[in-house]
């Protein structure tokens, strides 16, 4: 084993030795080829008003304008569906084979430091804790996350609170290079070794200068001026609290009286992680498959004798808060919001769940 | 790494129809593979995931004891609903000989090592009594069985023809290192045994909370009823152990479905001590 000393100088030579790169804006096409040649890309597509991550296959397609997407890129290490055993029924039962996890090394571009940060959330449940789901790790493994740095002249959209959860708006965690704009320019910082090795090997990135290396410095410190919603909470202190407010079904029903119950918020979130698992077959073909699921919905726990342990509304919402503010801090310690907004945006009745834990924790 | 979503091959050796209703059914499984037949410890209280391709799963508790070896066993109730029990009839049309999977073994287990030295009060209704079939299997084995105090068993069904196990329970009702309390919601013809309901048996019976534990699994109205004479008895809520039911799809503690609190039942359960539960939401 190294010493702490011996760490103490490999952090150092680390130091420098940062690998940092840049490429003009004009040249994005030319970026986004290179990426493209190492494996599968995620970048953000606008499709009509809305931009999301989506796997490319045509250059000009990836956009670098645009606020956040509407869904968050979980899907990358978790798709909404996808098949675990592919069968064929037979007279004598089943023919069946096992689906390879698909491991081709693929890079996400463009990834917001919340959304960031809600992978590192997600492999506390994935990989952190009992049984490795292997679906999930085999693709976290293989994949460069590259964050970009929210614009720190441009005001957060207003559903927004990433702050109260501790994360600004330039924040690198998660990333493993991280992206900063500068006029007609890209920055683009190694910030992990997968990071570093992926940009060493893009020919088309020009060696940055230090002047570069100042103004991406300054933009991750004017970004911490970026204020979102932000309410004082900790960790251990709004879980305790949420404990406490269980029991006061008035307040509960009240905050969540106009739910519909539709889960979208669950599905647009990049910290969610509930699925079902089930059985499609057609013309005795057929799959064993994953797919999304949500504590939102009615059947959701409902058990075959009829008994359901959250039949109504305001108890899957509230569990849907207390897990995420609650129950993971227990479990995992840390909250699992990263307070991207995106639930707040898509909610057809407007719930907000910031405004909920605010009030929750002021009771 | 081995994929925890997919279940190893069994086939079905064994099928016996436990009740006269024809709706309980347990089920002898024997590994296809013998390295998955090795693979599968586990111990009494624990579950699997029962997979019949194009069906679905269903966690199920493990009825047999890890002391009977070349074999596992469940007892299943086939599930009459309108939308449902998919996975549970399917399973009550298998025959002897039929290949299907396994998934597991899955949760905690009854608390074994705590159980160790001390009397044991083992209370079972209905067919809930398969994982308490396994401890006691599990106990009464010759290596294990000074390991454990006095034995206990108070065991009801509706009617004589739904008691499950009726051969073990007569085996067991013979032997000197075991008392056995069967009973029967209501008498018929054929019983000549005790008639009562399994919370005033436990009254009648009155087992001496010094140094014991109960273990107690059924529907959830017995249950109810139960709790309060244990309590009377003086068991504190540290030594009365009962199963959870969730629903459940991974069994594993990754889809999020089956959770109390911050407890996964399928990982975490099912198996609680009413302490443990008092710690938790009353969401189940
Ligand atoms: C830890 C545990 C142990 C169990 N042990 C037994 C046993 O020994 N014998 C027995 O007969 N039954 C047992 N059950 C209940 C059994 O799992 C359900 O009756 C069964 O899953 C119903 O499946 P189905 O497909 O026939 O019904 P459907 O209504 O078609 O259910 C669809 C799916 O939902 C899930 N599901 C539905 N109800 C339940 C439920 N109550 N619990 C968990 N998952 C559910 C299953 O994945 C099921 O395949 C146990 C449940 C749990 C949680
Ligand atoms: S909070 Fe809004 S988005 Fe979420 S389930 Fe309720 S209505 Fe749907
Ligand atoms: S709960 Fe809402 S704000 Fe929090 S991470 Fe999920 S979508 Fe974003
Ligand atoms: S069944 Fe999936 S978490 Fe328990």
């Amino acid at each position: 084993m190294i010493g702490s000393k011996g760490s103490l100088n490999a952090d150092h030579c680390e130091k420098e030795k940062v690998v940092f790169k840049k490429i003009t804006l004009e040249k994005l096409g030319d970026l986004v080829s290179a990426l493209k040649e190492k494996g599968p890309l995620y970048a953000p597509v606008r499709d009509g008003k809305a931009v999301n991550f989506q796997k490319i296959t045509k250059t000009a397609d990836v956009t670098l304008d645009f606020y956040n997407t509407v869904f968050s890129p979980k899907f990358v290490f978790f798709p909404q569906t996808e098949d675990l055993i592919r069968y064929t029924l037979q007279k004598e039962g089943a023919q069946a084979e096992p689906v390879p996890i698909a491991a081709s090394p693929s890079v996400i571009l463009g990834v917001r430091p919340c959304d960031a940060k809600s992978f590192e959330i997600m492999d506390r449940h994935f990989l952190g804790a009992g049984i490795i789901d292997p679906y999930w790790k085999n693709r976290r493994d293989n994949t460069v996350v590259i964050g970009y740095a929210f614009d720190p002249a441009a005001p957060p959209d207003p559903a927004d609170f990433y702050n109260t959860v501790g994360i600004h708006a330039a924040d690198t965690e998660g990333s493993d290079v991280f992206m900063v704009r500068k006029d007609g320019e890209l920055l683009l910082k190694g910030i992990t070794k997968k990071g570093e090795s992926l940009l060493k090997g893009l020919a088309v990135l020009d060696a940055a200068s230090a002047q570069d290396e100042a103004f991406f410095d300054e933009t991750i410190r004017k970004d911490r001026g970026v204020k979102t919603r932000f309410t004082e909470i900790t960790d251990t202190a709004i879980a305790a609290k949420l404990v406490g407010s269980f029991e006061k079904q008035e307040i509960w029903e009240e905050m969540t009286a106009s739910c519909i119950g539709c889960g979208t918020c669950t599905f647009v979130c990049p910290t969610c992680y509930c699925f079902d698992i089930n059985d499609e077959t057609l013309f005795r073909k057929g799959a064993r498959k994953r797919f999304w699921d949500a504590c939102m919905f009615t059947d959701f726990t409902l058990e075959a004798s009829g008994h359901n342990p959250r039949p109504r509304i305001f108890q899957r919402y509230r569990q849907k808060v207390c897990h995420k503010y609650s129950y993971h801090v227990t479990k995992y310690g840390c909250i699992s919001c990263v307070g991207c907004g995106r639930c707040t945006r898509s909610c057809p009745v407007n719930i907000d769940i910031f405004s909920i834990v605010e009030k929750v924790a002021n009771l | 790494m081995q994929n925890p979503y997919i279940p190893m091959p069994v086939e079905v050796v064994n099928i016996v129809t436990e009740v006269d209703t024809n709706d309980i059914k347990t089920f002898r499984f024997a590994f296809v593979n013998k390295e998955d037949e090795e693979r599968f410890q586990y111990l009494p209280g624990q579950f699997a995931e029962l997979s019949i391709l194009g069906k679905g799963e269903s966690p199920i508790g493990i009825a047999s004891s890890p002391t009977q070896k070349g074999y596992i066993e469940f007892t299943v109730q086939r599930v009459a609903n309108l939308s449902g029990g998919i996975v549970t009839a399917a399973l009550h049309d298998l025959e002897v000989g039929a290949r299907m999977g396994v998934r597991g073994p899955l949760g905690n287990s009854w608390p074994i090592e705590y159980l160790e030295g001390k009397n044991v009060v083992v209370v079972g209704g209905g067919f809930a009594f398969t994982t308490l079939r396994s401890l006691i299997h599990y106990m009464l084995k010759e290596e294990n069985r000074s390991r454990f105090g006095d034995i206990n068993v108070i065991y009801g069904a509706r009617t004589p023809g739904l008691l499950c196990y009726k051969e073990e329970l007569a085996a067991w009702e013979k032997r000197k290192d075991i008392r056995m309390h069967v009973t029967v919601d209501k008498r018929d013809e054929t019983w000549t045994g005790r008639e009562g309901f399994v919370p005033t048996v436990c009254r009648e019976i009155a087992p001496s909370a010094e140094n014991s534990v109960a273990v107690i699994c059924g529907p959830p109205v017995m249950i109810r009823f139960t709790l309060p004479v244990f309590f009377e008895l003086g068991f504190s809520k540290e030594n009365i152990y009962t199963s959870l039911e969730m629903r459940m799809k991974c069994g594993i503690g990754k889809c999020g479905r089956c959770n109390v609190g911050e407890k996964y039942v399928c990982k975490d359960g099912p198996v609680f001590s009413l302490a443990e539960l008092d710690t938790l939401t009353r969401e189940y």
